[in-house]
């Protein structure tokens, strides 16, 4: 890759205890980039996102961001430098509504006061297409609106790095084409994203490069399509894509 | 972008309501002209306990720090009003402030090991921290160590020449720092500090992962409510003009009466300490003659209020009703939300 890379890790290592959850693990990402990671379940993908956002620490490794070096930053300060990421199991801040819960991204996520945050707020929530329900408690939505809702509080802490985590997972058709269509703008703003996803279709629309993981191993890693025939990945996932839906 | 947005604060109820907590408050202002010294007195001690009720119930129903050592600062701020007063001249109302910062000054090193604990460990570490306190006042001979100390008789005079002039002074101040206790924490609920508060309430992992620090943010709360804390004591040994160290870090007093006021009244709410606190004094001033009666009476009456509505009394009609005096909430005011 000619430019400098977005993201670059290097010998990632996660253990617990004697479990090897994340084994030696490196990719880059550039700039503008959209990647895709395959893996059954259990593969290690959403611990490499906690490695990548510092959710938890790496036993081994280091992990580069925009030209510095972030491995012992705390998640919060990885977020305020431009790294913003969706959870597979939704965390929506129940008691709030959902615009209080886009602009706490906004107001933390960023250091904007809250008029300031405010246009963001509801730009984020338009193009969400969460603006009919901007004043619904976050505890009364569907999953597909919570999903979203993931995706709103991510996108209001203006990253140049968005981790989505099965973000497509359990939606029907229709709403995971409107999903689809909602990923594609965020990425034509320029924003780089790492997609964990089952429902290969959704990811085949999106990414320019994927990434398979096995028992914490990347086992390969290239074109989609070439990815998509190539012999690991149909051994591993033989039968999965008949259940998109699947919960890591 | 969305040119013609507006987010809504108030709702209707709570335009009236402030409406006529300004007519509420101006007829409590005068009280010293439509009422004796002993009803002063006990709107005076009721205003500290609505302050101390509204802090307990920030720092455990909005920051989940559930303390039993608050005590720990109210005597904290008892003692240093009289040590200020009594060796280095401070006159006793400043020294109601100088209690505040001291307050916060000791607070700040003992959070971070506190911090340390979690859940009941936390509690039984605020309450340890609280006996340090005791003990180690009992030992300052020059405060009247075990025994405790009156305020000097000059001093007492200084604060204003005649009783009655002190009683108003004093019935003010603690209407202020009442007043003022439950004003800092509904603006501090509706600015910025109240979304992470009640980001970090839902979830600490999410808050962490959108930038908020959750120590920083816990660490202030326990700070300030500290130093308010400590004003509030500071006041209320000065209303007894007398300290000793089993007064001034009870664990009933400031602490057990502290809770079933904010649980009888709605622990998460800003309206329900208030409530609360109303409830403890009528059932206060009707049933203490009967002591140990009254004991019984209070913990069937918290027993009731749990099982019938472990909202609290507050918590469970707004709930019903939507009725909230002091709202939070932001409302989007837009073409296409609803
Ligand atoms: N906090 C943890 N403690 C112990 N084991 C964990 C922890 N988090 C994840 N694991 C284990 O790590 C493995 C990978 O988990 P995960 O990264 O969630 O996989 P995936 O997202 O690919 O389904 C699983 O075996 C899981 O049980
Ligand atoms: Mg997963």
């Amino acid at each position: 890759m000619a430019s400098v890379p977005l993201l670059s890790v290097s010998g990632l290592v996660k253990r617990y205890g004697a479990l090897l959850v994340t084994d030696d693990v490196s990719l880059t990402l550039a700039p503008g980039e959209a990647l895709g990671i395959l893996g059954p379940n259990g593969a290690g993908k959403t611990t490499l996102f906690n490695l990548i956002a510092g959710t938890v620490a790496p036993s081994a490794g280091t992990i580069m961001f925009a030209g510095a070096d972030v491995t012992t930053l705390r998640a919060r300060e990885r977020c305020r430098r431009g790294i913003a990421r969706s959870f597979q199991i939704p965390h929506p801040f129940v008691g709030m509504t959902i615009y209080e819960n886009v602009l706490t991204g906004a107001a933390f996520g960023r250091g904007l006061t809250e008029r300031a945050a405010q246009d963001r707020c509801i730009d984020v929530l338009e193009r969400t297409g969460l603006i009919r329900k901007a004043n619904a408690l976050a505890g009364d939505l569907t999953l597909l609106e919570r999903k979203r809702l993931e995706l709103a509080r991510a996108l209001a802490t203006e990253p140049s790095l968005l981790l989505l985590d099965e973000i497509a997972g359990g939606l029907t058709e229709a709403e995971c084409q409107s999903l689809i269509g909602t990923i594609r703008d965020v990425r034509a703003t320029g924003v780089s994203i790492i997609w964990i996803e089952h429902v290969v279709h959704a990811l085949l629309a999106v990414v320019d490069r994927m990434t398979v993981l096995d028992f914490g191993r990347k086992i390969a890693e290239g074109d989609p399509q070439a990815i998509m025939a190539s012999p690991e990945v149909a051994s591993i996932y033989m039968g999965l894509e008949d259940h998109g839906g699947a919960h890591g | 972008m969305a040119p013609h947005v507006k987010i809504e604060r108030g709702t209707r109820t709570s335009r009236i309501a402030g409406r006529l907590a300004l007519v509420l408050l101006a007829a409590l202002a005068a009280a010293p002209w439509w009422t004796g010294r002993a009803n002063l007195r006990l709107l005076g001690e009721f205003y500290t306990f609505v302050a101390l009720a509204s802090l307990w119930n920030l720092l455990a129903g909005y920051a989940g720090l559930v303390s039993v050592g608050q005590q720990a600062f109210v005597g904290f701020g008892g003692y240093v009003l009289f040590a200020a007063a009594m060796f280095y001249g401070v006159p006793p109302l400043l020294a109601i402030v100088l209690a505040g910062v001291v307050g916060a000054l000791i607070a700040l090193p003992m959070a971070p090991l506190l911090f340390r604990l979690h859940g009941a460990y936390f509690a039984i570490g605020t309450w340890v921290a609280a006996e340090v306190f005791r003990l180690s006042f009992a030992q300052v001979s020059v405060l009247g160590g075990g025994s405790g100390t009156s305020l000097p008789a000059r001093l007492v005079t200084g604060i204003a020449a005649t009783r009655d002039q002190r009683d108003m002074l004093l019935y003010w101040c603690a209407l202020a720092l009442g007043l003022g206790t439950v004003a800092m924490i509904y603006a501090l609920l509706r600015s910025r500090a109240g979304l992470a508060l009640a980001a970090i309430r839902d979830s600490e992992i999410a808050s962490e992962s959108l930038g908020i620090d959750i120590f920083r943010t816990k660490l202030a709360i326990y700070v300030a409510t500290a130093a308010v804390t400590s004003m509030v004591g500071a006041l209320i040994f000065l209303q007894k003009l007398r300290i000793s160290p089993d007064a001034a870090f009870s664990v009933n007093d400031w602490t057990a009466y502290v809770i079933f006021i904010v649980v009888i009244g709605g622990i998460g709410t800003i309206e329900g300490p208030i409530v609360g606190a109303i409830v403890f004094f009528l059932l206060r001033e009707t049933l203490a003659d009967l002591g140990t009666i009254y004991l019984v009476i209070l913990g069937m009456v918290a027993i009731a209020v749990m099982l019938k509505a472990p909202r609290g009394l507050w918590g469970s009609f707004s709930h019903r009703t939507g009725i909230v005096l002091f709202p939070l909430r932001r409302r989007v005011v837009h073409p296409d939300a609803r």
